[in-house]
């Protein structure tokens, strides 16, 4: 009787906590629709696309200057590319190496753990200073680059570990006692048991790149990434522009969301045809 | 992959299952080495960079490699920098606190109470998916939010509640905590959700048909089995909101100072060895707690 009283309740305040995650955003996309003479706040004077037009440069100028998106979404979009490929390559190969037991495994697990874990503000400074020792420019391709694989490296292999934790390894011994070549295994035996979590490990790199931010600010030397440009807008006042830019940048994160669902749904459904062939025999 | 393959065949003296250790051995050394090779070159060393350098000379606009405790001194020293030790402190335990109270709840009902696969699975993607949304874009989006003219203040007026809109919610403590609360929340509630869900029904049918009154269930057999979510979560938002920097840098006006902020002001004006203690008294904090909690937990066995 009780429960009767609290699953309501509870329902209630759920309900209540989602709209604390969403709230401010749903505001932040209803007041980027704000009139060109409109400020960051409400009321909304007149709906309009005006702070989209001038976020992609179309609206004639104005007092407010444009966000610098341009080559800085290139280079983000460049930077989170290499990190993909870097740590979802170095996550799957540690993963494979954790299904057999060796000496000193844990602490190499913490050390992989670590680079989630360890502040961005920190390797960061590290990094900036060891580049001034060893004479090296910083640049977001070199010293923010590398920082970024030690933060999604961690991440791709806590997945790939997930994945390969319910991969029987009989599979593969199977397939390679029965003649088959290592290299031929992987590609038609161990790739496509793992393929999901590859997919996992990519989106989650690619994501966790695109958006990073602490890491880059000491490393990037002197060209910016995205959100360092965004960061660069925050000491001044601010305006529906970076409002519209959270909008859009919004959008882009929930279709790499779509394509990863459509990918994983192709994925699986292929392997349920697989299935019912087997049942079938 | 090769190494199983090129591995010539070793003389026969050794057993099958010794052998087939030592070449495991030798391919996770293999499979490892270049991750390895890379935390400790791009992590450790630069974490070992940030220790070295707190001990040089810091001159005007440079660091000079003379061993020094200068900087040390000057630090503990100052009132500026040990208020921003306590400042971090404090905005950590409210954080994790709030996060914790606030939380937890949700987890309960998601882990607990929604027992269809589906509906449950979808509570827990709307509650994950502000995480894939720049964290930057929910820093600002509390500006238009808390401010005099903001949403909140707008409602109370609307309501009659408040006369003059309420100032001390933007630019303040407040909002800092507010935001950092609504951001890291979401590693609070996956991670104790994820431990309830996994409770067995039967147990909890079980007490029940034994006369367990809900509370009893609760304290006796849910709180305990959540704990090692809780600690998981506690780790993820102590570490996350421990090097933080760019909440207190947007949303409290210069008001708050956490160590993470300090780091950045010193480094944009090249004190580079004040920067280096700031980072190692930053990381003692962070270890202290990490330690704390694995005391706790093993996060491996967890994983």
């Amino acid at each position: 009787m009780q429960v009767r009283v609290l699953r309501p309740a509870l329902a209630v305040y759920t309900g209540a906590f989602l709209l604390f995650l969403y709230g401010p955003f749903i505001v932040l996309a209803i007041l980027s629709f704000q009139s060109k003479g409109g400020g960051p706040q409400f009321p909304i004077i007149d709906w309009s696309v005006y702070w989209y037009e001038h976020l992609l440069g179309l609206a004639e100028t104005s007092r407010v200057s444009q966000l610098p998106v341009g080559d800085s979404l290139l280079r983000s979009l460049a930077l989170a590319f290499m990190t993909t490929v870097v740590s979802t390559v170095l996550g799957t190969m540690s993963a494979e190496a954790f299904r057999t037991r060796f000496r000193g495994a844990g602490p190499v697990f913490y050390l992989i753990i670590l680079g989630m874990m360890v502040p961005g503000v920190l390797v960061g400074l590290g990094m900036a200073l060891l580049s001034n020792v060893v004479g090296i420019d910083r640049a977001w391709f070199t010293t923010a680059f590398v920082l970024h694989v030690v933060y999604t490296y961690p991440f791709a292999f806590l997945v790939m570990l997930a994945i390969f934790n319910r991969f029987d390894r009989s599979v593969e011994e199977a397939s390679l006692s029965l003649g088959v070549s290592p290299s031929q295994t992987f590609r038609r035996v161990t790739f496509p048991i793992i393929f999901p979590g590859v997919l996992s490990a990519m989106l989650f790199s690619f994501t966790l790149s695109y958006d990073e931010f602490a890491r880059t600010l000491f490393t990037a030397g002197r060209d910016l990434t995205l959100p360092l440009a965004i960061y660069g807008t925050f000491s001044v006042e601010i305006y529906p522009n970076i409002f519209a830019f959270g909008v859009l940048t919004t959008l882009f994160s929930f279709s790499l969301l779509v394509i990863y669902g459509l990918l994983m749904k192709r994925f699986t459904g292929k392997r349920g045809r697989f299935k019912g062939q087997e049942a079938e025999t | 992959m090769t190494s199983q393959k090129a591995a010539p065949a070793p003389p026969d003296r050794h057993s099958p299952a010794k052998r087939r250790k030592a070449q495991d051995g030798r391919r996770a050394l293999l499979l490892l080495s270049p991750g390895v090779l890379w935390m400790t070159l791009f992590m450790l060393l630069p974490l070992c960079m940030v220790v070295y350098v707190s001990f040089w000379t810091q001159t005007t606009f440079a660091v000079e490699p003379t061993l020094t405790t200068d900087s040390w001194r000057q630090f503990l020293g100052s009132p500026t920098y040990l208020t921003a030790i306590g400042t971090t402190l404090r905005i950590w335990a409210i954080v994790l606190i709030a996060t914790l109270i606030i939380g937890y709840p949700v987890a309960l009902f998601i882990g607990l109470f929604v027992r269809n696969q589906t509906v449950q699975t979808a509570l827990l993607v709307a509650c994950i998916i502000p995480f894939w949304t720049s964290f930057l874009i929910r820093v600002i989006a509390w500006r238009p939010m808390l401010g005099t003219e903001g949403a909140i203040n707008l409602i109370l007026q609307k309501l009659g509640l408040i006369d003059a809109p309420l100032t001390f919610l933007l630019f303040s403590e407040f909002s800092v905590l507010v935001g950092m609360t609504q951001i890291y929340c979401v590693f609070m509630v996956g991670p104790i959700t994820f431990m309830i869900a996994r409770i067995d029904g039967s147990i909890i049918e079980a007490a029940q048909d034994l006369g367990a009154s809900f509370g009893t269930i609760f304290r006796r057999i849910v709180l305990p089995l959540s704990l090692p979510g809780v600690v998981v979560g506690s780790i993820f938002v102590s570490v996350m909101v421990l090097g933080e920097f760019a909440t207190a840098a947007s949303l409290s006006g210069r008001k708050v100072n956490l160590l993470g902020n300090i780091i950045v002001s010193q480094v944009g004006s090249l004190k580079w060895a004040f920067a280096a203690v700031a980072g190692v008294v930053l990381t003692i904090i962070i270890a202290a707690v990490i330690t704390l909690a694995l005391r706790v937990v093993n996060l491996r066995k967890e994983m």
